[in-house]
């Protein structure tokens, strides 16, 4: 096929008037079997690079892509264009990946995205039998490399499967943000016969700026002041998933259009607020990074951090949403000094320690057994439990292993010993990543030029991109009136806790405040572990404040407590207090009759909630019958304790059970 | 080997084939040609026929086939990505005692999982009957036993009676196994939970030679059985029958001078071991132990029982406990 042929059906088909260059050759490789990896900045078209010749070639192209999001984004817009593309992904019913799924193996599909992990699937991998293949594609490649930004081990997988793939069948890998490094990561991990397409990364619509500031409250004041100056609409990435709620909150509070956006949240409403993103309907969308790579909207204006990213490229990746259309956009970073601590704990907590692992291999030499038997066993975080899965299965030390249905770990014969400078190398490197971007925050060169000469590539120097080269450096200016905003702020803004279940009478409760916010917990740990004392009225005030606006003037018939596993009478003497402001009468018959561990010392929540199974009795059972209950503790952590002491009180016929506590904790919190 | 995974998955399932006609087109393009399985299927239709004399439809079926092997990448990777391992027939680490014993009916690729070195070892196969009696269980745990002491590996079919026996008392002399399937790989799940330890420790490989998905069968496992005898450098039969898969297999070992040792049974027995002693087998007592005063045939007058057996005269009237 020639390029004009080629150019004739993409105007057709896609709207497009010509491919660039470089398009057309990756196309043209492709359409001759080849496999190729293609490295082009943020916004390039890299995606029409398999999605043209997978119209072309008879058959299926099955693409692995690491984002959901990301994933709808592009089958909705093929969709649009008449092209039959789906996605499979967790976030779907069973029934419609089976749809799907049925649907790519006689032929009626042409474009399919998946995640990696799906090859654990066996529905998948029975379909993968009667598919015709025409091409694989693995989108935001650099994720196969361990030393990329963001390593997915589903992606080994991928790797293998390429390498098994016949000769002659057309392979596409393409990234944004390889460096050098990743780039020979990756070539050596596809094999030899990979050709590689390399263009330049420069961004140059972008303006880029970096705001110095003392305290989180500066980032907001500046915000509050100065988003709604900002052209047209725009993405404001946060550190962490509580942190978007705190934005979205404070935006609230000012009366600014925008929106929280991450992981967390359920599919409806994901897809509901990337919708709303393409449509602007919020000044902006509050994220994690769970809404970025790949994400393409032509007109974001503008792209805002307020926290220091983990590198150099996970910073071109982010702001590589903006400006797509090659109009002005503008990229703001916050920092203060004590930012750089969430990244560096990520980078220090990221692994577990050695003897963690070492007690995973020895369980997993003793019997096969599935990831929830291991992490009862080893009393290891999900989180780290994974952690560890995952080093020993790229360490060969482990693998899954499918046992009538379910998963099991094995111990790989033979298997050789874990290698802990591997850990050490990583970390290395990303302790160098990180200085390299608090030195993107203090350096006086071209910030795009930055950027591009840590990724490898290094284009001339252009003017007035950045508030280094000569646009005007952004100061913010603090006045009472904000500081006063602030304080207002604060007093009105309790976390929910998200207790309701079906089959429970348990409604969603609140507290007064997070766990790390202001003084609430030290004040809670001085009190409770440090004989402080009873919890000062400071904190009644605020759990009554936090009462108030949840559950305003709705009457109640008791106030029970959670009986304590060592603290002693702190939330008894709370509640009573508590009892004597709302006039609502207090019974101190919720006992717990079965010796616990402290839930703080338990790792997991499969751990945590067998701990306190059974563990409470109510000592006159029937006066509950029908009452509505206000159910007070200090601090709401994994939620375990509440949610079984709702299940018994529902048994036992209580009409409403409302819980109230000082303090939720986020992941992470140290008790 | 590990790349070209799913050309040989292609390659060894093509329907109907069977396996000499495979070994014979292995050869040529492997041994003759010096062609990898890979370049041999970038070879042009054109070339197949010319360079292979194959017919038309052997062409045919190369072609369809060649479109499965993406489809068998996926496979291929399922399989690697759970530990088991594609042994073709090409490979150093194939049973050179499989290929010498079957030859040019030697299965052209193994499914594998657990101490490939095993298949180098020295190996006996004990065989006999699903519902074997006590007795032949004591003979199994003997014979199991002795190969533990020689370190000899011992090779059994998966079945109930003799061939659990087998298993079961080499583990516990905490000897070498290779366990053969009448099924998948793939399909063999509550096996490996109930091996794990012995899988991990290096003392128990299993095989198949059928598609890793396929269910157990009865003519898997009656097509397993030649792997089994072929597996094994020296055959103890515990009990036959006179017709089934151990009997056959006696039979056809026999046929190609196999080193065969029947159990001599208790006169009160009904077996047809002492047919297969007259057909030629060794008879040995319940340890194992050659007699040479046994009641039935001596050494010597053995060729003539073959003789007298052989196809021209297959009812030939020997008495049998059977009559
Ligand atoms: N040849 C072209 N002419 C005009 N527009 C194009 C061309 N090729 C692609 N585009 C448009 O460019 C936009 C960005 O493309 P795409 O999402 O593929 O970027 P990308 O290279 O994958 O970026 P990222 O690394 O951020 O994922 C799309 O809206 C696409 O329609
Ligand atoms: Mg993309």
């Amino acid at each position: 096929m020639t390029r004009s042929e080629a150019e004739e059906i993409l105007q057709q088909t896609f709207k497009i008037a010509c491919f660039y260059d470089e398009q057309w050759n990756t196309i043209d490789m492709i359409l001759n079997g080849e496999r190729v990896l293609l490295i082009e900045k943020t916004g390039f078209g890299k995606s029409l690079c398999f999605q043209f010749p997978a119209i072309i070639l008879d058959g299926i192209t099955v693409i692995f892509s690491p984002l959901i999001a990301l994933m709808r984004d592009q089958v909705k817009k093929l969709n649009q264009l008449g092209i039959p593309a789906r996605c499979v992904n967790s976030e779907q019913t069973e029934e419609e990946n089976s749809k799907i799924i049925e649907a790519a193996k006689s032929g009626k599909i042409k474009i399919l995205y998946i995640a990696p992990e799906r090859q654990n699937n066996e529905e998948w991998m029975e379909a993968t039998r009667q598919m015709n293949l025409s091409m694989v594609v693995v989108d935001e490649a650099h994720c196969i490399s361990a030393w990329g930004h963001d390593f997915r081990p589903a992606f080994r997988r991928i790797i293998n499967l390429v390498k098994l793939l016949p000769k002659g069948l057309p392979v596409l890998a393409t990234t944004a943000t390889a460096t050098k490094q990743v780039e020979a990561d990756i070539v050596q991990q596809m094999g030899g016969d990979l050709k590689i397409i390399r263009g330049n990364l420069m961004r140059d619509n972008f303006k880029l700026f970096v705001i110095k500031v003392q305290s989180e409250e500066e980032k907001l004041i500046w915000l509050g002041k100065n988003i709604e100056k900002l052209p047209g609409t725009g993405i404001l990435y946060t550190g962490t998933r509580v942190d978007t709620e705190v934005y979205s909150r404070w935006f609230e509070f000012l009366n600014i259009p925008s929106m929280g956006y991450n992981a967390g949240l359920d599919s409806e409403s994901r897809i509901a607020i990337e919708e709303g993103l393409m449509q602007n309907k919020w000044k902006c969308v509050i994220s994690t990074n769970a809404l970025g790579m790949g994400i393409d909207k032509p007109d974001i204006r503008f792209i805002i951090h307020t926290q220091i990213p983990q590198s150099p490229v996970h910073y071109y990746q982010e702001i590589g949403r903006a400006g797509r259309d090659g109009k002005p956009a503008y990229i703001i970073l916050f920092y203060a000094p004590e930012d750089k601590r969430l990244p560096e704990a990520f980078i220090e907590g990221g692994r577990p320690s050695i003897h963690k692992y070492e007690k995973v291999i020895s369980e997993i030499k003793k019997d096969l057994l599935g990831e929830r038997e291991l992490i009862k066993k080893t009393n290891l975080k999900q989180n780290q439990f994974r952690i560890i899965k995952a080093d020993l299965m790229d360490q060969k030390i482990v693998r899954e292993v499918t046992i009538d249905r379910s998963k099991k770990l094995e111990y790989v014969p033979g298997a050789p010993k874990l290698n802990t400078q591997i850990f050490e190398a990583l970390r290395a490197s990303k302790t160098d990543d990180l200085n390299q971007m608090i030195e993107y925050v203090e350096t006086s060169q071209s910030r795009m030029n930055y950027l591009c000469n840590f990724l490898g590539d290094s284009t001339p120097n252009i003017a007035e991109s950045c508030d280094n080269t000569g646009l005007k450096k952004i100061q913010v200016i603090v006045t009472d009136e904000w500081i006063q905003k602030i304080e207002d702020f604060h007093g009105q803004y309790f976390p929910i806790l998200e207790v309701e279940k079906k089959g429970s009478n348990l409604v969603n409760g609140i507290a007064s405040s997070y766990y790390g916010f202001s003084n609430v917990g030290t004040t809670l740990h001085r009190c409770k572990y440090e004989n402080g004392g009873d919890y000062p009225d400071f904190l009644l005030k605020l759990t009554l404040k936090a009462f108030r606006k949840q559950y305003g003037q709705d009457p109640f018939d008791l106030i029970l407590y959670v009986p304590p596993t060592k603290s002693g009478n702190l939330v008894k003497n709370f509640a009573i207090k508590i009892s004597d402001i709302l006039q609502i009468p207090i019974s101190h018959q919720l006992i717990k009759h079965k010796v616990t561990k402290e839930q703080k010392n338990l790792e997991n929540a499969y751990l945590k909630s067998d701990n306190v199974k059974e563990a409470f009795r109510y000592q006159n059972p029937d006066e509950l019958f029908g009452k509505t209950i206000l159910i007070i503790d200090d601090i709401f952590d994994s939620g375990a304790t509440i949610k079984e002491i709702g299940r018994y009180l529902t048994k036992l016929g209580a009409f409403k059970i409302a819980p109230l506590t000082i303090a939720k904790t986020v992941g992470g919190d140290k008790l | 080997m590990n790349n070209e995974a799913a050309y040989w998955i292609t390659l060894a399932h093509l329907p109907k084939w069977g396996y000499v006609k495979l070994n014979n087109l292995i050869i040529r393009f492997f041994h003759e040609n010096n062609l990898s399985i890979e370049a041999f299927f970038q070879l042009s239709e054109q070339e197949w026929k010319s360079d292979y004399n194959l017919e038309y439809k052997d062409v045919e079926d190369l072609k369809k086939a060649k479109n499965d092997i993406p489809n068998h990448a996926f496979l291929a990777e399922t399989l690697m990505n759970e530990g088991y391992e594609l042994i073709p027939i090409t490979s150093p680490l194939y049973s050179k005692t499989l290929k010498e014993n079957l030859k040019y009916n030697a299965p052209s690729l193994l499914y594998v999982k657990g101490n490939t070195a095993i298949l180098q070892e020295d190996s006996i196969a004990i065989v006999g009957s699903r519902n074997a009696s006590a007795l032949s269980l004591d003979f199994t745990d003997h014979i199991a036993k002795k190969a533990g002491e020689e370190n000899k590996v011992v090779v059994s079919g998966f079945a109930k009676g003799v061939d659990l026996k087998a298993l079961d008392s080499i583990i516990q002399y905490r000897g070498k196994s290779i366990i053969v399937l009448p099924q998948g790989i793939m399909t063999f799940g509550s096996g490996f939970r109930k091996y794990y330890q012995q899988i991990i420790n290096g003392n128990v490989l299993v095989i198949s030679t059928f598609f890793p998905k396929a269910p157990w069968q009865a003519e898997l496992a009656m097509a397993r059985n030649p792997i089994i005898y072929g597996l094994a450098s020296e055959i103890y039969v515990a009990e036959s029958s006179e017709k089934g898969g151990t009997w056959s297999g006696v039979i056809d070992g026999l046929r190609k001078n196999r080193k065969i040792f029947v159990r001599i049974p208790e006169s009160y027995e009904l077996t047809a071991n002492p047919l297969l002693i007259q057909k030629g087998a060794i008879p040995v007592d319940l340890f194992g132990n050659r007699t040479p005063d046994t009641h039935l045939l001596s050494e010597s007058e053995k060729p003539q029982a073959i003789k007298a057996n052989n196809k021209k005269n297959p009812n030939n009237p020997q008495p049998t406990l059977f009559d």
